[in-house]
């Protein structure tokens, strides 16, 4: 499941997907979330972090304190930093919280395809 | 010889009668046998009294009678005596006692002559209190230069001088002084005045202001002097701290940063110090006047000052210089109240030249480092144009690989739209970066207000957004760079809308635009009730190229907003709930508005 309010980012990352055999969804509103989740049932989410109304992190906060969520693996995007920042910095800062668990995976902006295929299969097929 | 007799009955009737002293006659047995009228008058009814029941209301005789020891030896005295008069009142008298003796030289009778000296020793004992008690130091000195008397104040500072001379006793000299007020009266019998230290038997000195008067005699000559001293050491050290603090104060003024000056009531200029010198570019030591500095103050000022509550401060203004030019400085202008109606004015001024260059460095160094932030944010903003041009790529080739022309179609669409963002998010930074001098000029503030919503009025109403304007009527106009408030609210007017597009309920929303002043403080305020921001949206709203609008927003237009009203002097305010909605606050207080860069004075 991809959520990521911008129509094009959406678009490229759904596209990679399933060029490479994944089926893929999406949450068009970003407060309804938790509601798309647990009908969709994915076996991971990307979550972009920069996003109106509400932001990535917030719905992070909440997929990872909700028991019927929590364990759905999770791919944070942003164009931010690298990855080592972002993980060792910028999520602690963010999240401020440390009973919060960092994210599964991490995918930074621009999209390394390749990259982006391999992360996506591992975390499917950890996940079995 | 008749006329003898007569003269010896007018002695007898008359003279006892009209000498002015009491005279009585006694016998030994101290009965009054004879007296006259003054005594009559003084002492009351006598006759066939005893002279102690007379004299001193008496039943008995006195201790230590004089007459009696006249009855004894025939020898005439002079004693002083203290009795009551016949109304009871204490009386002090001279009294002559004279036996008169008689030819077998027995002593029937004394004759008493009493002289009445009450008023004289309450006199002398006055002037003897006077002399102690006056709080000056007196001494008497004769033409030795001995002193003869000194009074109390002497003797408690100096002991007792007495046959001293002064210049030893009083300066511990070894010969007269160089400058003796006592010998220049001596030498011509006139007041002479000096200040003289004398040192005490503690050893401390006291500083003397002297007066020396001759104690004239009857026959016009004299032989003494009358020293009178007053101790002004404490009013010399008054002097001296006055002293002191005045040049403390010369000094103060004269090194002051600020300039400072001073109008004393007769309207001279008495304070004019360097600082003041330099802001009006005066570089000689002329003198200037009330008149030639009123041309230089603003229109008015002095007028305000001295007519007004006493208190005007100007925090910033323009002054003239003696050369014509002009220097913005803060003023402050005090009347100084002297009684009878009558002031003087002091002027304090600051040059604010250097403070004005360092608040535009210091506004240069915050808009420097919000550039320097903004390229660090910059990456962020391109990595996200980057991911929106490979995609459209990927789905380009993806759609070429697999003849998918509907692909290809959104793949081209999608590389049309982000370079299109590209060159918008180009031109914004280009602009923000560059910065942009303000306009000052007078604005009416809720005209602009009027204006950005009719700007937004078909934006607001294609996506069914109601934009609502509400501003105040009383507003008076403003220096403002109009240019810049508007730019500010099209950015907060934008947002809104854009808010309202993100919320839940779409079609139904607001957006209100107010204009209100309140204490001199003109406040805008855009109000909508979309979608809101969380948390981690608000923390970054103001920082850097941060936009939650994906690839439809460069994140710089707040940033924009902030800068401007920071150039007014104003303040941006944010309240935010997520899903109810969000208020922007402008804030411009009317007295940090900017000021223009020319202006008459």
């Amino acid at each position: 499941m991809i959520i990521d309010d911008e129509p094009d980012i959406r678009t490229y990352l759904m596209a990679i997907l399933e060029d490479n055999g994944f089926s893929v969804c999406t949450v068009l509103d970003n407060t309804e979330v938790k509601k798309g989740v647990l009908s969709e049932k994915p076996d991971l989410i990307i979550l972009d972090i920069m996003m109106p109304q509400r932001s990535g992190i917030s719905i992070y906060k909440e997929l990872r304190t909700c028991s019927a969520l929590n364990a759905i693996p999770v791919a944070l995007i942003s164009g931010m930093m690298p990855e080592k920042d972002f993980i060792e910095k910028e999520f602690p800062a963010l999240v401020d919280d440390k009973s919060v668990s960092p994210p599964d995976g991490y995918i930074e902006k621009p999209v390394q395809v390749e990259k982006l295929v391999a992360l996506v299969t591992q975390l499917v097929e950890e996940r079995g | 010889m008749p006329e003898k007799i007569k003269l010896m009955d007018w002695i007898r009737e008359h003279l006892f009668n009209v000498v002015p002293m009491s005279i009585a006659v006694i016998d030994r047995d101290f009965n009054l046998v004879y007296a006259n009228k003054p005594f009559e008058e003084k002492f009351g009814k006598w006759k066939g009294k005893k002279c102690f029941s007379v004299y001193k209301s008496s039943t008995t005789m006195c201790l230590n009678c004089k007459g009696a020891e006249a009855f004894q030896d025939g020898k005439p005295r002079v004693n002083e005596e203290i009795g009551f008069d016949k109304s009871g009142k204490l009386t002090k008298y001279i009294k002559h006692t004279m036996p008169v003796v008689d030819s077998d030289g027995s002593i029937p009778f004394l004759v008493e002559m009493a002289t009445d000296i009450t008023e004289a020793s309450i006199i002398k004992k006055e002037y003897q209190l006077l002399f102690d008690q006056v709080p000056c130091s007196i001494l008497v000195i004769d033409r030795n230069f001995r002193i003869v008397r000194t009074n109390k104040k002497i003797r408690e500072t100096f002991g007792d001088l007495t046959g001293k001379y002064c210049y030893s006793s009083l300066k511990g000299f070894n010969d007269k002084c160089l400058e003796c007020t006592a010998r220049d009266t001596f030498s011509d019998g006139e007041m002479h005045t000096g200040n003289h230290v004398w040192r005490t038997k503690d050893g401390e000195d006291i500083h003397s202001h002297v007066s020396t008067v001759p104690l004239f005699k009857e026959d016009g000559t004299f032989d003494m002097v009358m020293e009178m001293a007053v101790d002004i050491t404490h009013t010399l050290e008054l002097e001296d701290e006055l002293k002191i603090a005045y040049s403390f104060m010369e000094t103060m003024i004269a090194t002051a940063i600020d300039g400072i000056i001073a109008i004393d009531i007769e309207g001279d200029i008495i304070i004019f110090n360097k600082a003041a010198r330099d802001i009006f570019n005066i570089h000689d030591k002329r003198k200037m006047t009330k008149i030639e500095l009123e041309v230089l103050l603003p229109e008015g000022f002095m007028a305000q000052v001295l007519l007004g509550p006493g208190h005007v401060y100007l925090p910033e203004a323009y002054v003239k210089t003696i050369d014509d030019d002009k220097k913005p400085v803060r003023l402050s202008g005090n009347k100084i109240e002297f009684g009878d109606g009558k002031s003087g004015m002091a002027f304090s001024i600051q040059d604010l030249r250097e403070l004005k260059r360092l608040e535009s460095e210091k506004l240069e160094a915050e808009r420097m480092a919000a550039v320097g932030q903004t390229v660090a944010g910059l990456a962020h903003g391109v990595k996200n144009l980057i991911t929106g041009l490979e995609g459209g790529m990927y789905m380009m080739n993806s759609g070429m690989k697999k003849g998918d022309v509907d692909r290809i179609q959104k793949g081209l669409e999608m590389l049309d739209r982000n370079i299109l963002r590209v060159s918008t998010f180009v031109k914004e930074f280009l602009n923000f970066s560059k910065g942009r001098k303000i306009k000052v000029g007078e604005c009416e503030p809720g005209k602009i207000a009027r204006d950005v919503v009719e700007l937004y009025a078909s934006q607001a109403g294609k996506f069914s957004v109601e934009l609502i304007c509400e501003t105040d009527d009383n507003i008076m106009p403003a220096l403002m760079d109009g240019e810049g408030i508007h730019e500010c609210l099209t950015n907060l007017v934008g947002n809104a809308i854009d808010a309202c597009r993100m919320s839940d309920n779409q079609g139904g929303n607001h957006v209100w635009v107010k204009t209100h002043e309140k204490d001199d403080v003109i406040v805008y305020e855009v109000v909508d009730d979309g979608c809101g921001m969380d948390y981690e949206v608000k923390k970054k709203v103001f920082t850097n190229f941060f936009t939650t609008k994906g690839l439809g927003g460069t994140g710089i237009g707040l940033l924009t907003t902030k800068k401007i009203v920071q150039e007014h002097g104003g303040k941006i305010e944010l309240q935010s709930e997520e899903g109810k909605g969000t208020t922007f606050r402008i804030r411009l207080p009317r007295n940090r508005l900017p000021k223009p860069e020319s202006i008459d004075i």
